[in-house]
């Protein structure tokens, strides 16, 4: 039973594996720039959530500095290349970066817990976004930095939409497969530990300091990757990009989608990014409805964040988890009843 | 098996435990007897390594384990059962238990591993019936079991219990407590901390009272059982009833 239980799992998983892929596919068909442009973003932010998520959806430790090390690896990259560097080298160089600096932050600051990490990693926010503004020969100060090239390997360079695109999503699916494997073996059963309790994992032999280190440099890591390819995909970076506000935005992501859950991870930054955008996928809607989800985006934000962790704290996952369980309780109930009958 | 010599330990600049020696052979249960606030379970967490040891050795088979880290006195043998259990709630009871084997990750261990686990199985049936069950969802004493199974998944020469009765129904202590004698005759050294002195005593072979983070008395648990200052002290007349 264990057995069939396990291949229906691992069945499931290529089926959604394989919707994904076809979604992802679909964005191409109708031809729509626009459509591109903003799922191309969808999956930039797939790799840095995806690498929160396992920071904060499974070892329960936040990090409300994340668009500094996404900023650590546009910066990096975009500057390199910008000085001749090839974009392979560059790609290494701006993910090496931002893991490196992510292990000095993760070193003294996961002592701390709970709001105190959290103070920690939004004030290296803040000290990554003033040296982005004010080291202006280097990232261009507030202006920004203009004319990164496109990505490029040998001589081929990713300088259409579509190619952007798929470059992207290559690099999203491999970064989420290499996710989900982590959390179903032992890593993952480390990291869910610690979240539950960390004497209990400090008691089991876990070298709690160890992983959570390991793991907040992962997921550095990523969010450095993420911002390597965000760079050469728009090709113009600016202080702004990488405030505090996105690091609050992956937060969100995250919580909507429900913490510990990968899945998860992927609707809520999918419904997040595309909101507003949201004229892109439903063309019926008002100009008016549109300008509003624009102006009122980091306050709907706000709102989803405090709605989820008052009414949904399992978030979108943990809402279809239990109602899977409901309906599957219904269709057990009446057996057994009628087993109760027959005595 | 495991000698403690010296050891000193506590939270902040007051020493809980002030030069506390004791010893565990292997196969024996023994037992700290004392008041709230003597220092027995600062002492088990010293041992496990969940608190730094200021001074004094842990030594476990001749090898001096005071400055090592929790996960490599678990790694030698040195398990905790920790008071309050601090299960993964969350998370089913097979994970619980596979958390317990995190350090036997060898290939070579797998069959070992899976033998401890059909043995956690065989001592607590009802594990077994609730292998699939959110440890959350467990009652306190299957709860308590699962504590145990744990650590047992850990292979531990040397099980450290803090309060493994506490709150649970009589009926469930002396199944826990018959267990424990089990796994005692399989050779593990045990240390058991225990608000009920009396339950205590009769298990363990010997027994340390602590008074002020010092050993007061120390001897075989008959005698301190009949000793007549621990009778008055420590199985005074709310555990009247023999």
């Amino acid at each position: 039973m264990i057995a069939s239980a396990a291949i229906r799992r691992q069945g499931l998983r290529l089926a959604a594996l394989a919707c994904v892929v076809a979604l992802v596919l679909s964005v191409l068909l109708p031809g729509d720039r626009y459509l591109v442009r903003i799922f191309t973003l969808v999956g930039v932010n797939l790799i840095m959530v995806t690498g929160l998520s396992l920071l904060f959806g499974y070892a329960g430790q936040i990090s409300m500095g994340h668009a500094a090390f996404f900023g650590l690896g546009a910066y990096t990259s975009g500057v390199l290349t910008k000085g001749g560097m090839p974009w392979v080298l560059a790609l290494g160089a701006g993910v090496a970066v931002a893991a490196v600096v992510g292990l000095l932050l993760a070193m003294p600051s996961l002592r701390l817990k709970g709001h105190y990490l959290a103070m920690a990693t939004l004030g290296f926010g803040e000290i990554v976004l003033f040296v982005f503004g004010e080291f202006e020969s280097v990232t261009g100060g507030s202006n920004g930095l203009r004319q990164i090239p496109a990505a490029q390997v040998g001589s081929y360079a990713f300088d259409t939409p579509v190619a952007k695109y798929l470059l992207i999503w290559s690099v999203a699916f491999l970064v989420l497969i290499m996710a989900s494997n982590l959390v179903r073996k032992r890593p993952g059963r480390a990291l869910r530990a610690i979240h539950g309790s960390e004497r209990g994992a400090q008691a089991c032999g876990i070298d709690t300091r160890r992983v959570k280190v390991q793991v907040f440099t992962l997921s550095a890591a990523l969010a450095g990757l993420a911002g390597v390819l965000y760079a050469h995909y728009v090709g113009f970076i600016s202080p702004s990009t990488f405030s505090v506000s996105l690091s609050l935005v992956l937060v969100t992501m995250v919580a909507l989608g429900g913490m510990g859950s990968l899945p998860g991870a992927v609707i809520g930054t999918v419904l997040l990014t595309l909101l507003p955008y949201a004229d892109a996928i439903l063309p019926g809607l008002s100009r008016e409805t549109v300008a509003f989800l624009q102006d009122w985006e980091t306050d709907i934000h706000g709102m989803v964040l405090i709605l989820v962790m008052l009414f949904m704290p399992h978030g979108l996952a943990g809402l279809v988890r239990s109602i899977g369980t409901r309906l599957f309780a219904k269709r057990v109930r009446p057996a057994l009843s009628r087993a109760g009958d027959t005595r | 098996m495991l000698s403690v010599e010296g050891l000193v330990a506590g939270y902040g600049r007051i020493p809980v435990v002030d030069g506390i020696s004791l010893q565990v052979d292997a196969g024996e249960m023994i037992t700290l007897v004392g008041a709230n606030g003597a220092g027995k379970s600062t002492l088990l967490k010293a041992i496990a390594g969940a608190l730094p040891v200021r001074s004094g050795r842990v030594v476990l088979e001749g090898r001096d384990l005071a400055k090592a880290p929790v996960h490599r006195r678990v790694s030698k043998g040195i398990v905790l059962v920790p008071e309050g259990r601090m299960l993964f709630s969350a998370m089913t009871v097979d994970e619980n238990l596979a958390l317990g084997a995190y350090l036997r990750n060898r290939r070579a261990e797998r069959e070992s591993v899976e033998r401890d686990r059909e043995r956690v199985f065989e001592l607590f049936p009802v594990l077994g019936d609730r292998r699939a069950q959110a440890a959350g969802t467990l009652s306190g004493g299957e709860q308590q079991m699962l504590a145990i199974g744990r650590a047992i998944m850990s292979d531990p020469k040397v099980l450290l219990l803090d309060e493994p009765s506490l709150g649970l129904a009589p009926k469930v202590i002396t199944e826990i407590f018959s267990v424990l004698d089990r796994l005692c005759e399989t050779g593990i050294a045990m240390v058991l901390v225990e608000q009920d002195a009396r339950l205590a005593l009769k298990h363990a072979s010997r027994g340390y009272v602590i008074r002020s983070g010092a050993v007061a008395l120390e001897g075989p648990a008959s005698d301190l059982l009949g000793n007549d200052d621990v009778r008055l002290i420590y199985l005074g007349a709310w555990h009247g009833r023999e």
